[in-house]
């Protein structure tokens, strides 16, 4: 996604708040399995490819490929960053084999939805910093 | 972007605990219970927990590949617990066997009360995490506001 009026940054942000939705709900089924024997606890990592992406995004117009099967670099927009979401390493298990840290993920719970709002935040600003200009400076 | 999702499996973490409490309950009520329907004196019932896949609905089955990782919580069997019966001598209650003893259940009310703990405590952390949930989605309806 990217249009003259809408920039990386918001685009970034849109990808962020999306992965952000998909640790919270990852986040739940941990605290929901918090004593199912056996269940494992699972971790969502976005940002280093989220990152990746976000330094990758616009390249793909200034690579020229001779072949159709050439790879484009850096293909790799924001919008098709992927998230890996894996069991955690590291964990203490119990003697039920279930690896769910009550502690962690409750504060992963806080923190994600914290930032999920600053990300929220940012995007407003966008918006109101659009508004802006759209109503000519606010006449 | 599905809260549903969020909000279902926290949901199912809720009814796993309150289904654990209910068996709580039971074994407490039940302390000294001495007839049951199955005969014998009354065996302490635990909850048994099974992650499951999320289920969507028909239509979402079919066009979406499932999400494994993400799982709910369901109690799938209610076990009754194997330990043998208590036999205090009481050959004066009508209950006693040839012996003079009364088979009552092993239940320790220590620690069943210690389970009810944990069960509200999990609980609480299932409304926190509906919670936060709940405040995500709300803010994410005021983009552009």
């Amino acid at each position: 996604m990217s249009s003259p009026l809408f920039d990386k940054t918001t685009s970034v942000l849109g990808s962020s708040i999306n992965f952000r939705s998909l640790r919270q709900n990852i986040t739940s089924a941990n605290i929901a399995n918090a004593e199912t024997p056996g269940y494992k606890a699972k971790v969502v990592d976005f940002e280093d490819a989220l990152a990746r992406a976000a330094d990758l995004e616009g390249w793909a117009k200034e690579t020229n490929t001779t072949d159709p099967d050439h790879y484009v670099i850096g293909s790799g927009s924001v919008a098709n960053a992927r998230a890996d979401i894996y069991d955690n390493p590291d964990v203490n298990v119990t003697n039920d084999m279930n690896t769910v840290d009550m502690e962690k993920e409750m504060a992963t719970l806080q923190e994600n939805s914290i930032l999920y709002k600053a990300a929220l935040n940012l995007i407003n600003k966008k918006l109101g910093a659009l508004r802006y200009a759209a109503t000519d400076g606010g006449r | 972007m599905d809260f549903s999702t969020a909000l279902r499996v926290s949901a199912s973490g809720l009814a796993a605990q309150r289904m654990r409490m209910n068996t709580i309950s039971s074994n407490i009520a039940n302390i000294n219970t001495t007839r049951t329907p199955e005969g014998g004196p009354y065996r302490r019932k635990d909850v048994v927990f099974e992650a499951m896949p999320d289920e969507r609905n028909f239509g979402e089955m079919v066009t979406v590949k499932p999400d494994e990782q993400i799982q709910r919580v369901q109690v799938t069997d209610i076990l009754s617990d194997r330990k043998a019966p208590l036999l205090k001598y009481e050959p004066d209650n009508p209950e006693a066997n040839e012996e003079g003893y009364v088979a009552y259940p092993n239940i320790n009310l220590m620690e069943e009360m210690s389970n009810m703990i944990q069960a509200t405590r999990s609980y609480e952390a299932n409304v926190s995490a509906i919670q936060a949930s709940k405040d995500m989605a709300m803010s994410a309806l005021e983009i552009g506001r």
